[in-house]
C-alpha cells in the first residue's frame, strides 16, 4: 500500500493534544532514572560473571548506590501522590481492569505482531498493556520495600529464616519486573506503532489521530467510543461476506 | 494460529504453534526448576590433604585457652560484657569472637562445647556469597578474604550454624565486613602449624591434623567411652557433606545448641540452583523474545504506513 498524499500540507500537518501533565512526566523519568541503577547495581549482587564488581570497595560502592536509589524509588511515589491526591484517585480510576481489557489483550499478539487493530477494543488513556506494566510496577515498589527494608535494617533482628525468603523474594521480583521492562522498553523504541508513546512521555502530547486509535474511550468518551468500535466491526463483517 | 505461514519468498516455513511454543518455554524452565530440588548440592571430592580440627568434650577442662589464643593470633579485641551470672563469656560468637567455650547445665552435670566454625563441605555461607571472598580451601576449610568482602551479609543469614557476623562500620551506608574463623588460614598457608585453638590446648581437647585420621582417632574414642558406659558419637562425619571442625558428643547435638541434621542450605541452593537459572531463563526468553518480534515485526509493519 502507497500512501496517497493531495497535497504537502496534508502530510505534515499533525494535531497534538495534551496527554500527560508535566509532573506525570517527571514522575514517570524520576522512576526510570531510580529504577534503572537499582536494577544494575542489584544484577551485580546476581550474575556471577559480574563478580569482579561485586568485590571489595566496588561492592560496597554499588551498595551504597542501591541504597541512595531505593530511597529515591520508596519515597517518589509517596512525594508524588501527597502533593497531588486528586491525581492518585484519577491514576486508581484508570488503572483498574476493565473487561474491555481482556478483548484487548487478546487482540494484542495480531496487533503488535501484524498491526491488525480491527479486533481491538477502545482504550483509555492508559490501554490493558500500559495497565499491566503499571500493575507489575506497583507490585514491585511495595514488594521490593516490604523485603528490602528487613534486609537493610533487619540482620540480627528478624529471624535468618525469614531473611532468607526475603532475599529470594527481592530475587524474584527483580525478574519479574526486569523482564516486563525490557518489555516495556522495547515498546516505547523500536516498536513502529507506538512512535507516539515515547513522544508522548517526552512532550506531553499526542496526535490526535493517533488518540483516536489507542484511546478511543478516552479521546471520544466512552458511549461514541462504543458506537465506533461496533460500526467498525459491523463493517468487517460484512466485508468478509 | 496456522500451521505454515508462506514466507515472502513464496517458500512455506515451519513455524511452531503457540502452545508448542508455550510447552517448550514450561520445558525449558521446569529444567533447572526440577534439578534444583531433586540434585544433591557439587560434592567436593574428600581428599587426603584435608584438614581438621576434632573437638573431645571430655577432655576439655573448659579453661578458655582456645577462646584467647584465638584472640591473640587473630588479633581481635575483648568484648565488653554483662555479668548475667552465667559462666559463659561472651555467650556468642561475634565479628570480634570466633572462638567461644559454651557451657550447659544437665542432670548429669555441666556439658563443655568449643564453638566455632564447623568448615562445612557443604557451606551455606560459601553458596550464598556473591563476592567470592568465602571459599573453600584445597584443604577443606572454609576461609575468608576480607579484601573481596563487600559486606552484604548473606553469610551470617544463610549460616546454620550461625557462625558468620558482620563487623558494621555503619548501618546507613551497609559498609560491613564479614567475619568468622577461618582455620587460621594465614597460620596454615604459611605454615606456622594449625588452628592456634587447637595449638594450644593444653588438654588435648582440640586436636588438629588430616581429617581422615582425626576421624580414626574419633571413631576409637567414641568406642572408648561407649565401653565407659557413655553415650558417644560422632557430630560432623556426615553433617553437611563433612565438617572440618569434628566433634564427640556425649549427648543430642540439641544439648550442645547444635541443629541435629542441619539441612539448612536448602534455601541457600534454592537460590544457586533454581532463582538464578530461572532468571536466566526468564531474562533469555525476554531477551530472545524481544528480538524476534522485532525483526518480524520490521518486515511486517512499515513506518510509511503508521499514522
Amino acid at each position: 500500500m502507497t500512501v496517497q498524499l493531495k497535497d504537502r500540507a496534508e502530510a505534515i500537518t499533525i494535531q497534538w493534544i495534551p496527554k500527560y501533565t508535566a509532573l506525570e512526566r517527571l514522575g514517570h523519568w524520576l522512576h526510570t532514572a531510580t529504577f534503572v541503577p537499582l536494577a544494575v547495581t542489584g544484577m551485580i549482587l546476581y550474575f556471577p560473571f559480574l563478580q569482579p564488581l561485586a568485590q571489595g570497595e566496588a561492592g560496597l560502592f554499588i551498595r551504597l548506590i542501591h541504597r541512595v536509589a531505593a530511597v529515591l524509588f520508596g519515597l517518589l511515589p509517596i512525594i508524588y501522590y501527597a502533593f497531588q491526591p486528586r491525581r492518585l484517585l484519577l491514576h486508581i480510576r484508570e488503572f483498574l481492569p476493565r473487561k474491555e481489557d481482556i478483548g484487548w489483550l487478546k487482540g494484542a499478539p495480531a496487533y503488535y505482531l501484524l498491526g491488525k487493530h480491527e479486533a481491538m477494543p477502545p482504550q483509555g488513556r492508559f490501554n490493558a498493556g500500559e495497565k499491566l506494566n503499571g500493575l507489575v510496577m506497583i507490585i514491585a515498589w511495595a514488594v521490593f520495600g516490604i523485603t528490602g527494608v528487613p534486609m537493610w535494617f533487619g540482620k540480627g533482628i528478624i529471624p535468618p529464616e525469614l531473611f532468607r525468603w526475603l532475599v529470594i523474594v527481592h530475587d524474584l521480583m527483580m525478574i519479574v519486573s526486569v523482564c516486563m521492562f525490557l518489555v516495556h522498553l522495547y515498546l516505547a523504541v523500536a516498536h513502529p506503532l507506538m512512535w507516539a508513546g515515547l513522544v508522548s512521555m517526552r512532550f506531553g502530547v499526542v496526535s490526535a489521530e493517533y488518540a483516536a486509535e489507542h484511546h478511543a474511550r478516552w479521546f471520544y468518551g466512552p458511549k461514541r467510543a462504543m458506537e465506533i468500535y461496533e460500526a467498525k466491526k459491523r463493517a468487517a463483517a460484512e466485508g468478509k461476506h | 494460529m496456522k500451521r505454515n505461514n508462506p514466507s515472502p519468498n513464496g517458500q512455506a516455513t515451519p513455524t511452531m504453534s503457540r502452545r508448542e511454543f508455550l510447552g517448550l518455554s514450561v520445558l525449558g524452565l521446569g529444567i533447572p526448576l526440577a534439578e534444583g530440588l531433586t540434585s544433591p548440592s557439587a560434592p567436593r571430592a574428600a581428599s587426603p590433604e584435608e584438614l581438621a580440627i576434632l573437638y573431645d568434650p571430655v577432655k576439655c577442662v573448659g579453661c578458655r585457652a582456645c577462646q584467647m589464643a584465638c584472640k591473640r593470633w587473630n588479633n581481635l579485641p575483648a568484648e565488653s560484657t554483662d555479668a548475667l551470672g552465667i559462666y559463659e563469656s561472651p555467650t556468642d560468637l561475634s565479628a570480634i569472637t570466633w572462638t567461644i567455650i559454651k557451657l550447659k547445665q544437665t542432670d548429669t552435670g555441666w556439658h563443655f562445647f568449643c564453638y566455632q566454625c564447623m568448615h562445612c563441605t557443604d557451606a551455606a555461607c560459601v553458596a550464598v556469597c556473591p563476592t567470592g571472598a568465602l571459599f573453600h580451601d584445597e584443604r577443606g576449610f572454609v576461609a575468608l578474604d576480607r579484601e573481596k568482602c563487600n559486606g552484604c551479609g548473606y553469610c551470617t543469614q544463610f549460616c546454620p550454624f550461625g557462625v558468620p557476623h558482620l563487623q558494621t562500620a555503619n548501618i546507613w551506608t551497609g559498609a560491613a565486613k564479614s567475619a568468622k574463623c577461618t582455620f587460621c588460614q594465614d597460620r596454615v598457608w604459611n605454615g606456622l602449624g594449625g588452628p592456634s585453638c587447637a595449638e594450644v590446648c593444653p588438654v588435648g581437647a582440640l586436636q588438629w591434623g588430616k581429617r581422615a585420621e582425626l576421624l580414626e582417632v574419633a571413631r576409637a574414642r567414641v568406642a572408648e567411652l561407649q565401653a565407659r558406659g557413655m553415650n558417644a558419637r560422632i557430630y560432623g562425619e556426615t553433617e553437611l557433606g563433612g565438617l572440618h571442625r569434628l566433634s564427640i558428643l556425649l549427648d543430642e547435638p540439641a544439648q550442645y545448641g547444635l541443629p541435629a541434621a542441619p539441612g539448612s542450605p536448602a534455601l541457600a541452593r534454592f537460590w544457586q540452583k533454581v532463582i538464578q537459572p530461572l532468571g536466566n531463563a526468564l531474562f533469555g526468553v525476554a531477551l530472545a523474545g524481544i528480538l524476534g518480534v522485532f525483526l518480524f515485526v520490521r518486515r511486517k509493519i512499515r513506518m510509511e504506513e503508521v499514522r
